[in-house]
């Protein structure tokens, strides 16, 4: 149906110059108010999606009419409650039509494909400012107990010392499913803080990354000192590689919240907050769903009676199938040298 | 369109909407009637969750991470209802929709489910210790909270608060003159602003004759005074509530 019909048959020919009369301007147009109020109660949920193509056509359609009613009564009656009333009505109307891009059926996996990769290869400046941060924590806290190595037995319980002697940490957690949903929560948790601590300028997620070396770097060292490296590294290996890397993940989308405060570029600071962290969200919930494999890890492998060999075996191919994923899934071979400004736009999902 | 307490959005037709930007109280008041439905979900959840692990769980160590992860289980079921309920029904939590409030992004449209995870991810930071949220919330001229500022969205009323026929506004009554009368000296002196005020007093129901009378006066009056009509004019003998009717349906004609 096209616009012009419509126009012809509902509204008399506009006057441009003279102010339309009150009376007849809404005896005229209420029909049209009417239905379009009683499209608005057909929505279900805030959303037109169980409507058929011609109810959507006609909803905005009538919004459109409604709309330059508006303008029309703003013009000549700007105090009549009329115009109050067709202001409201278009605003609840206004969100049923225009909303952001739908997401498509299929489009998780897509979203794993593709978007996922991607958006991690276009953080990779604040991607590497988060380890950079986590190093620098990792290295201060290696000297701190190298200067002072008797803070070691503060650092590392030495039970646990007992039991690398012995050649092995434990045979396994008991109850291993309950250890691995602790884990895998708080993982998560942290990844969101992180995330969610870049509206404070990225402050907090700096502070978790610096800890987190700190923690990683003064147990590293004190282990070293005991002579027990080996045990100790393959005791993270299998589950560390996968965590670690989506706690930097983390930080990176942290940081780049951060970044979009201190530095809006041509957007006001909150548009440009805004800009970046509905396309940094994505990454950060992408990345701590693979907390969920890091978790079991975490819980049945990490702590189990395998070989050292074995668990530093599986770490690094955790690693390789990880980093391989990101760096190379979803490449377009057709934009091998592409431009940053016609790099097509980062739409997750 | 510049009051603090509305946003306007300027739509593709270039016609500009006013949103009422929902305040503080009603948000809280929102919040609290969300809490009403959030928490007892959370407990039941964490007591199913505790249920199930008593069940299967073998050793203190178990129980230990049992009871952890329970901890964290509540974190997430709580958070969790939030995120899923604006997903779902496009920004209105029952809260919310019992309160008439409603989460649009800040140029109109919907939100879609990218601003929602931000807006709920991040409010974790704005339950956070001091309630960071409210402070913000305080202080910011839309009453938007981080979680808002990071996903571009904003809470504004939704309840329609005027109906159709109460925007309506009644026919004016006219009693004393059959049609509009002899043209007055000076109309054009007049216009829409006294137009529309007339209208209003011609169509008020209910008032007495007597004080319609009284008050036809004084405003027949104020306009002698603003149309300079000469001492021996016609119009200074019309009963002033002639005169104002006569008045209006000629300035009604003119003005179309």
């Amino acid at each position: 149906m096209a616009a012009g019909d419509v126009h012809r048959a509902g509204v008399p020919a506009a006057r441009p110059t003279t102010a339309v009369n009150l009376d007849r301007f809404i005896a005229e147009r209420q029909a049209r108010w009417a239905d379009l109020e009683a499209a608005i109660k057909t929505a279900r949920r805030g959303r037109l999606r169980t409507q058929s193509a011609r109810d959507i056509e006609r909803f905005g359609l009538l919004l459109r009419q409604t709309s330059s009613d508006l303008a029309i009564a703003r013009r000549d009656h700007p105090d009549a409650p009329i115009t109050e009333y067709l202001n409201t009505l278009c605003a609840r109307a206004h969100p049923l039509l225009y909303r952001g891009t739908p997401r498509r059926a299929g489009s998780i996996g897509r979203f794993f494909a593709t978007a996922l990769p991607r958006s991690f290869r276009a953080a990779w400046p604040y991607i590497t400012a988060s380890l950079v941060l986590m190093l620098i924590g990792f290295v201060a806290g290696w000297i701190a107990v190298d200067v002072r190595p008797d803070l070691r037995s503060s650092l590392v319980p030495p039970s646990l010392f007992d039991e690398m002697a012995r050649g092995q940490i434990s045979t396994g957690v008991q109850d291993a499913p309950f250890a691995a949903a602790f884990i895998i929560q708080n993982n998560i948790r942290v990844a969101l803080i992180c995330f969610a601590g870049g509206v404070f300028l990225g402050i907090p997620t700096a502070f978790v990354l610096l800890s987190n070396g700190w923690m990683l770097g003064t147990v590293a060292a004190a282990v070293r000192l005991g002579g027990y490296d080996v045990q100790f590294w393959s005791l993270i290996a299998p589950h560390g590689v996968l965590e670690l890397s989506v706690i930097v993940i983390s930080g990176g989308t942290g940081l780049m919240l951060g970044g979009a405060i201190l530095r809006p570029g041509q957007l006001r600071r909150g548009a440009a907050l805004a800009h970046v962290a509905v396309r940094a969200v994505m990454l950060v919930l992408g990345a701590a769903s693979l907390l969920v494999i890091a978790g079991t890890l975490e819980a049945f492998v990490s702590p189990s009676g395998l070989p050292d060999g074995a668990k530093l075996a599986i770490g690094a191919v955790v690693g390789v199938l990880l980093y391989s994923w990101l760096v190379l899934a979803g490449r377009n071979p057709h934009r091998r040298r592409s431009f940053a400004f016609d790099r097509p736009a980062e739409t997750p999902a | 369109m510049t009051q603090l307490d509305t946003i306007s959005v300027k739509t593709s037709d270039n016609v500009t909407l006013g949103y009422t930007v929902a305040g503080v109280g009603s948000r809280i008041v929102a919040q609290i009637l969300d809490n009403c439905v959030a928490i007892p979900l959370t407990v039941v959840a964490v007591l199913f969750a505790g249920a199930l692990a008593s069940v299967f769980v073998t050793s203190s160590e178990g129980a230990d991470f049992a009871n952890a992860a329970s901890g964290i289980f509540a974190f997430f079921v709580y958070f969790g209802y939030f995120l899923v309920a604006e997903a779902v029904t496009a920004g209105k939590t029952p809260g919310k929709s019992a309160m008439g409030l409603r989460v649009i992004r800040v140029d109109g449209s919907a939100v879609d489910f990218g601003a929602v995870a931000v807006r709920n991810v991040i409010r974790v930071i704005d339950f956070s210790v001091v309630l960071v949220g409210l402070v913000v919330m305080f202080f910011q001229p839309q009453t938007r909270r981080l979680g808002d500022l990071a996903a571009g969205t904003v809470v504004i009323r939704d309840r329609t608060l005027i109906t159709l026929a109460a925007a309506t506004s009644p026919p004016p009554i006219i009693l004393r003159t059959p049609d509009a009368g002899p043209g007055i000296d000076g109309i054009e002196r007049l216009g829409r602003f006294e137009r529309d005020a007339l209208r209003v007093f011609l169509a008020r129901p209910g008032l007495s004759p007597q004080l319609r009378a009284s008050l036809s006066a004084d405003i027949a009056k104020r306009l002698i005074e603003r149309l300079a009509l000469p001492a021996d004019a016609p119009e200074r003998r019309w009963p002033p509530e002639m005169f104002i009717e006569r008045a209006y349906l000629q300035l009604d004609q003119r003005l179309q």
